[in-house]
């Protein structure tokens, strides 16, 4: 088997916008999800009763449907129920940010109900109000507890845009298919793409890690 | 907007056969991928060391690709390296999942067994078992209840990751809903059946899940 590489130089400029793409939808789409994660897992923690139950429905359908579909049905779907055609990227970003709010919403609620109740009754004992108890001694412990989810979290954000090629985000997926196609040369192409997604996402996984150990202590109580 | 869902029944045929295709794909996967799962782990935790780095290697890489990549990695990669031109889709679409899911199911197994204390093991020896007894009596029925819940979150995530691999025409069921969608303009209707049959099936093993990981939940 021959590997010309040639293929990857020529096409250099063309395929690093992909991967500018991929990483520019993975921060837009992880930061998003991570506000109306919040959102929903204070909803679902302290909402409304009513509330609470189409909050737990909208989670659980999320960790039902496969976020192929979520992406097609935002972006092929949505507009007709809507009337409003959306680009590409928009769709893509609105369809990540609904299924994967509903994974941070998840990690949010575990850190949140790990701080033992016992805290939040000697802060209300020492006249807190509730919303400064969450606020103020819940959350920051939260916060640190949960970041190896998160961590994980952002891996699965960054390979979940990959799934974006599908309605032609012009992101490293996409781009390495269309140079495939265009050189016949698809080996080399998708063994390079394979090599820059590992790039991306090990150092993610492991920088968590390392974070992590460092600030684990502030979780502690 | 005018909707006809008639459209979704008259097309019943194609949307079973895809739903039976994507069951089948996930039971067989895991087939697959929990004995590999088992021996990849074994090899990582008692092999020699350059086996050792190997299955790091594999298991490394793999959690970090995007499954989509891999699909059509195997798609060009594998008849050239297996010399079988005649590979078919399903075929190879199962070899992308089985090799992402044994590196997963790798990653669990080691982790359960690594979860058990070594003075478990140094007990149970001092107690007269073989080490042998001591994996079989000690360390595998503990290990068991930390890597069942685990498993069962990998089973969900599989059955949804099969959707990936409509991309190079495996004919389950996302790629037939497409399908009957673009032969009869019906986008909207053919669109809401994909997602409402992927929950239909999902959202009970969601809840499965749940329950497995409240019943086995470990409290030390």
């Amino acid at each position: 088997m021959d590997f010309d590489l040639s293929v990857i130089t020529d096409h250099a400029r063309f395929l690093a916008s992909g991967v500018g793409v991929t990483l520019a939808l993975a921060a837009l789409s992880g930061a998003t999800s991570l506000v109306l994660g919040l959102v929903v897992a204070l909803l679902r923690l302290y909402g409304p009763r009513g509330l609470r139950h189409v909050v737990v429905l909208y989670i659980d359908s999320m960790r039902a449907i496969p976020v192929l579909v979520v992406l097609v049905w935002t972006f092929f779907a949505l507009p007709i129920v809507t009337g409003l055609t959306m680009p590409p990227f928009a769709a893509a970003l609105i369809g990540l940010t609904i299924h994967l709010a509903a994974y941070a919403a998840e990690i949010i609620r575990a850190g949140i109900e790990s701080v033992r109740p016992g805290q939040t009754r000697a802060a209300v004992a020492l006249g807190m109000s509730p919303a400064q108890a969450v606020r103020r001694i819940v959350l920051p412990q939260a916060v640190v507890r949960t970041l190896p989810a998160f961590g994980s979290l952002l891996s699965i954000t960054i390979k979940d845009t990959a799934i974006a090629s599908v309605i032609a985000v012009p992101e490293l997926m996409r781009q390495s298919e269309t140079v495939a196609g265009q050189s016949f040369q698809p080996i080399e192409v998708y063994t390079f793409a394979m090599l820059v997604y590992f790039l991306m996402l090990f150092p993610v996984t492991r920088g968590v890690d390392r974070v992590y150990r460092r600030v684990a202590h502030l979780g502690r109580s | 907007m005018t909707l006809d869902w008639s459209v979704v029944w008259q097309h019943r045929d194609a949307l079973l056969a895809g739903t039976a295709t994507t069951v089948l794909l996930t039971f067989a996967t895991m087939a697959i991928a929990v004995p590999c799962g088992i021996v990849v782990a074994v090899l990582r935790l008692y092999g020699p060391a350059p086996v050792r780095a190997a299955a790091t290697a594999y298991v490394e890489l793999f959690r970090n690709l995007p499954l989509i990549l891999v699909v059509f990695w195997a798609f060009y990669v594998l008849p050239i390296w297996t010399g079988l031109s005649g590979l078919s889709p399903l075929a190879t679409g199962l070899a992308a999942l089985a090799l992402n899911v044994t590196a997963y199911n790798a990653e669990t197994f080691r982790a359960g067994i690594n979860s058990i204390r070594r003075g478990q093991v140094e007990a149970a020896m001092a107690l007269g078992m073989s080490r042998l007894q001591a994996l079989r009596r000690v360390i595998v029925p503990q290990a068991v209840r930390r890597i069942t819940p685990v498993l069962a979150s990998t089973w969900v995530s599989l059955f949804k990751d099969t959707s990936l691999v409509s991309v190079i025409a495996v004919t389950e069921l996302a790629y037939s809903a497409m399908q009957v969608r673009a032969q009869t303009f019906r986008v909207l209707e053919m669109l809401t059946a994909m997602a409402a049959i992927y929950w239909l099936l999902g959202y009970p093993q969601a809840k499965l899940v749940d329950w497995i990981q409240r019943r086995y939940a470990v409290t030390e």
